[in-house]
């Protein structure tokens, strides 16, 4: 098995595991942080799992233990961006105006655009819940708010994702 | 349509509601066509969201990270050994490898800002650079149609004349992108094939491509800096 070779310091195992998870993990990034270079946080996310492959027991899938690497990784980048909880009552608004607008038809863009131009708080939701199928007591827990505005934020992503439909 | 049940619908949707809202949403249903219209919508975004295919990064991560990991030790030959805290970086660059992979970086991490500036797409240069330090490109070149295949022919010609005015690593460091974004060039083209009426695939085929020409044009610069 990979994850054990690569936990015993096996670097050719460890880079197949990487060829297996990056595709993964780089779309996770670049959703959840789309201001951000997405190829430095997924190296990132790898070095460290590198790092930590002592803790991983084999219980879970080793692309499940990555997974949640990594949601710890990006909400650390998260920390130190200083996006708080307020970001998410603030990106209220701006939420209600673009999910106002119907696009015209020739306005129509490529569905992961549309989630890119989501508020942070909106589109993390989205990712983790929609994407990721996290349930809202899970997202509360890791982004620090709680349920009701994991709800409410994801019912704002969808109804303004709703408009970028193919038609 | 009532902003009552309409807030709702999300919660209806992943049945988080309570029996009885789930009965009083139900029955509003069966009158509201706007609402049902909506509620059909949203279960259509959920289920896009969960058919959303990964993407590899459109340049090989693993160099860096084997380098950040220790795996590499091209210097000294000495096995990989896992270092524990977080680690620098092992390798000593050259200027030119510092220019060539930072050539990289801007353009992959700078492509989709490039493409989303209509003013930096109508001009063949770099966004940002200063003005007109012309690509080295053969006579013929200008006389002809610049299409995609004659631009990106054209600049593998000055790439491949000018190389050996690089270091070897330079080289090295501009072919490992190269070889990268033809490899993601080349994904791209089979899914197209498969779905060619996939709106995604199709912008993603040409968002690659138009990389790897940015990367080529940026090489062809570098060719003429070093001259």
């Amino acid at each position: 098995m990979d994850a054990e070779l690569a936990a015993s310091g096996d670097a050719s195992a460890f880079e197949r595991l990487y060829r297996t998870h990056v595709g993964r993990i780089h779309s996770l990034v670049r959703r959840m942080l789309n201001d951000q270079d997405p190829d430095e946080v997924a190296q990132d996310v790898f070095v460290r799992a590198w790092q930590k492959l002592g803790t991983f027991r084999g219980e879970a899938a080793f692309g499940t233990w990555l997974h949640r690497l990594a949601i710890n990784v990006i909400l650390g980048q998260r920390e130190r961006l200083g996006i708080h909880r307020r970001r998410y009552h603030e990106d209220d608004a701006m939420l209600e105006t673009v999910a106002g607008r119907r696009a015209p038809v020739e306005m129509t863009m490529d569905f992961e655009a549309a989630i890119e131009l989501l508020p942070d708080g909106a589109r993390q939701v989205f990712v983790l819940h929609d994407v990721e199928g996290y349930r809202h007591e899970e997202i509360a827990d890791m982004l620090g708010l709680a349920a009701g505005t994991s709800k409410s934020q994801l019912h704002r992503a969808r109804m303004t994702l709703r408009r970028h439909l193919d038609r | 349509m009532s902003d009552q049940w309409t807030e709702r619908l999300s919660e209806y949707l992943d049945g988080e509601l309570q029996d009885e809202e789930r009965a009083g949403l139900d029955a509003h249903l069966r009158d509201c066509a706007e609402c049902a219209a909506v509620l059909a919508d949203l279960k259509r975004v959920a289920i896009r969201a969960r058919a959303l295919t990964d993407r590899e990064p459109a340049a090989d991560l693993w160099p860096g990270i084997a380098a950040d990991i220790g795996a590499t030790t091209p210097s000294t030959g000495v096995p990989a050994a896992r270092r524990g805290g977080h680690p620098g970086r092992q390798w000593s660059f050259t200027m030119p490898e510092l220019a060539a992979a930072g050539i990289a970086l801007m353009v992959l991490s700078g492509g989709a800002a490039w493409w989303l500036h209509p003013s930096a797409r109508t001009n063949v240069g770099v966004a940002a650079k200063p003005p007109a330090p012309a690509i080295v490109a053969p006579a013929s070149s200008r006389t002809r149609p610049r299409g995609y295949d004659g631009a990106v022919s054209d600049l593998e010609r000055v790439l491949a004349e000018g190389r050996g005015r690089l270091d070897t690593a330079t080289v090295r460091v501009l072919e490992r992108n190269l070889a990268a974004i033809d490899s993601a060039i080349a994904q791209a083209q089979r899914a197209v094939a498969a779905d060619s009426a996939n709106v995604y695939l199709n912008s993603h085929l040409a968002d690659t491509r138009r990389r790897k020409l940015e990367l080529l044009r940026q090489a062809a610069n570098l060719v003429t800096a070093v001259s």
